[in-house]
């Protein structure tokens, strides 16, 4: 049975989970708890809060890793930029640095890079793709971005490179010709249509971009396709796990489910749950002697206590339904605390609840 | 006829846009207007709060006076396609060739356009009072994210296609964002740092980007206050007590006092910055969101945000920037 020590042992471990669960934050504690245990780790972040960003050293958005001192251990962390890093992966697969340029420059590269459909998952997975790569980390945390899917992010690497080698795109190459008369095929007529429908759609000069940018990503494509081909090698390695991370209430757990199975349909390997922000006031002794306080205080404490056993039941049902659905071992239940850590010393104790 | 209302809810995921969403719905449909609600993440939780198992993609009766709609984004773009190449056969070819789904997947902008497109249409009448339009339509709209992007596509579209039919889709929408009278979008946040923080940058964006109107914002999950003053600094220094039950009672009782300090901290924040009172909603300890949360929410969030006329917001000379706000200035609106 996985262990969070065995979690640990993981050259990578990525984290899943709706958003709003504290997926960062236990990325980062993660990434402490390893190094409290004498490994190299570093984790990857994706918008952390700002006192967070803060603590992590990361304020002015660092694709390079910083190191954190935390009491007597360290570890490193990089925040992800999805733009700088799909830049520089142009720049590493064009052909020439002229090649990376004209890519660089497209109009419709500079809107898309961002807003693409899944490309900061993708830049996610292909920034780790490098550190697991480059070999310096024992351990390396990544905190993912929040899909509303989990196939939105693992998929990434694959949609990108469907787009990129389509035919669609082969043909925007040389979409004069498409528009030009003679011998039109069925195929061939669809696509002159979808190309008049997108033309009326974006404009000629977009179209032309877009052509632009067909064009000089033909050099690249290739390389995207083994990128893509060693990425999802990675997320399946056994090496690799992947980290359901989850609060309690109802609706956030049927999404947790919904994310194990998914993982567990596309074959990546799923190490267990941390529950988070988890509420612990069980059933109490109602014949239990009470100090002599006012019947006004007495109701209010009764009833306070009341609704947090409620919630404590609630959550207790909820770990449950967690384990018998998804059949994954909890890693961890991490008590509520009435704010989220900020600072590397809550981060710490944040840390050491995980070990 | 009736002012038309637009409203749109967002904000961080898992803030409970969907309950926000819901209680409106529930509160119109006690109203005499017609109303429609918009679900945009396909996974009937909204269906669901109304006790029904599935939307479908044309507005059905959820009760009186209140439709309820889902919207698939494959569905949109599918349609809107179909109806420009207007050949039936070629459509249905072009459609179901990957390469149509990889450009539709990767062009960005198109799905969201198509969304807001689609509410147009729903709150415009039809050509010739072929249909009346709805007088009020709830969006349980997508993450901030993903909802500014969506409110930022018509702006995109009407200075890159000026011309043809999408350009004036395009310069409607615009007009129909912008109409403050009609159109607000509601932000819904929690009761912690980052949440927060992250409000306060949409409503930055959306009021000055885009010059969209933004509802007083919406503080999901605030612990109720429980104990008087007097009675939260005896339960904090009466820290020697006898018996287990005594200590539990105590210990959960510093709990929620401490989550609702915490809770009253962000509110002020919110407030000193944005310069209007957040709706406070408090945490609930049922195990799912009932009927009677919903109509209570519902009633709040209702005279707060509906039957608000154009108030805006307190004058800049009334910002409390330099006086926090004490605990009682932040009481619920209950």
């Amino acid at each position: 049975m996985m262990t969070i020590d065995g979690l640990l042992r993981k050259r990578l471990v990525i984290c899943v989970g709706a958003g709003g669960v504290g997926k960062t934050t236990t990325a980062a504690a993660l990434a402490l708890a390893g190094a409290l245990h004498q490994r190299r780790t570093a984790v990857i972040t994706v918008d952390p809060a700002r006192r967070l960003k803060d603590a992590l050293g990361i304020a002015g958005l660092s694709t390079e890793p910083h190191t954190v001192t935390a009491g007597r251990v360290r570890f490193d962390s990089l925040a992800l930029d999805t733009k700088r890093t799909f830049d520089a992966l142009i720049e590493r697969f064009a052909p020439s640095p002229a090649v990376a340029e004209r890519i660089l420059a497209n109009r419709l590269y500079q809107e898309v890079s961002n807003e693409l459909a899944g490309s900061a998952e993708y830049m996610a997975m292909e920034k780790l793709h490098e550190l697991v790569l480059g070999r310096h980390y024992q351990t390396l945390v990544v905190d993912t971005p929040p899909s509303a899917h989990v196939r939105d992010l693992l998929a990434a690497p694959n949609r990108l490179v469907n787009l990129l080698t389509s035919r669609a795109v082969s043909l925007l190459q040389t979409p004069a010709t498409l528009l030009s008369r003679g011998p039109l095929s069925v195929g061939r007529l669809g696509l002159t249509a979808l190309l008049k429908v997108l033309q009326r759609w974006t404009g000629v000069d977009l179209l032309h971009d877009l052509a632009d940018f067909a064009a000089a990503f033909e050099h690249l494509v290739e390389g995207f396709h083994a990128r893509a081909e060693e990425v999802n090698q990675l997320l399946r390695a056994p090496t690799t796990a992947f980290v359901l991370v989850t609060t309690l209430e109802p609706h956030t757990v049927e999404t947790a489910i919904s994310f194990h199975h998914e993982l567990a349909v596309g074959g990546f390997p799923i190490a267990g749950i941390i529950a988070n922000r988890v509420l612990a006031f069980p059933t109490l002794d109602e014949s239990a002697a009470l100090p002599p306080w006012s019947e006004q205080l007495r109701g209010r404490l009764l009833r306070n206590y009341g609704e947090l056993h409620a919630l404590s039941q609630r959550d207790q049902q909820a770990v449950k339904t967690l384990q018998s659905r998804t059949k994954s071992p909890l890693l961890a239940a991490v008590p509520a605390a009435t704010r989220a850590p900020t600072t590397l010393a809550g981060l710490e104790r944040f840390a050491r609840l995980l070990l | 006829m009736r002012a038309r209302r637009l409203l749109f809810v967002t904000g961080k995921g898992g803030v409970g846009k969907t309950t926000v969403a819901a209680a409106l719905g529930q509160y119109l449909g006690t109203s005499r207007h017609r109303a429609l609600i918009v679900e945009t993440a396909m996974d009937g939780r909204l269906a669901h709060l109304f006790g029904h198992t599935d939307l479908s993609a044309e507005p059905r009766r959820l009760r009186a006076g209140l439709d309820a709609v889902r919207v698939d984004a494959r569905q949109l773009v599918e349609e809107y396609f179909s109806r420009l190449l207007r050949f039936q056969m070629l459509s249905q070819r072009l459609l179901s060739s990957e390469t149509f789904n990889a450009l539709t997947a990767a062009v960005p902008g198109i799905t969201e356009f198509l969304l807001l497109e689609k509410i147009l249409d729903w709150i415009e009448p039809g050509f010739g009072g072929r249909r009346r339009g709805y007088e009020i339509i709830i969006v349980d709209g997508p993450a901030t994210g993903h909802a500014l992007k969506m409110l930022r596509t018509p702006r995109a579209l009407a200075s890159m296609v000026p011309g043809g039919p999408l350009g004036k889709t395009a310069r409607r929408l615009l007009a129909l964002l912008g109409d403050h009278a009609c159109t607000q979008v509601l932000l819904v946040t929690l009761p912690d740092e980052m949440a927060v923080r992250e409000t306060m940058e949409t409503q930055h964006a959306l009021e000055g980007d885009l010059a969209i109107r933004v509802a007083r914002p919406v503080i999901n999950r605030v612990f109720p206050r429980h104990f008087s003053g007097a009675e939260a600094q005896l339960i904090e220094q009466h820290r020697k007590v006898n018996g287990h039950a005594a200590q539990a009672l105590l210990e959960a009782a510093r709990f929620s006092i401490a989550c609702r300090r915490e809770a009253e901290r962000h509110v002020a924040h919110l407030r000193r910055v944005l310069g209007v009172r957040p709706i406070l909603l408090h945490q609930f300890f049922s195990k799912e969101v009932q009927a009677q949360h919903l109509e209570a929410f519902g009633r709040m969030l209702g005279k707060a945000v509906l039957e608000a006329t154009n108030e805006g917001r307190a004058p800049k000379a009334d910002f409390r920037g330099r006086t926090p706000v004490s605990v009682d200035d932040v009481n619920d609106d209950d």
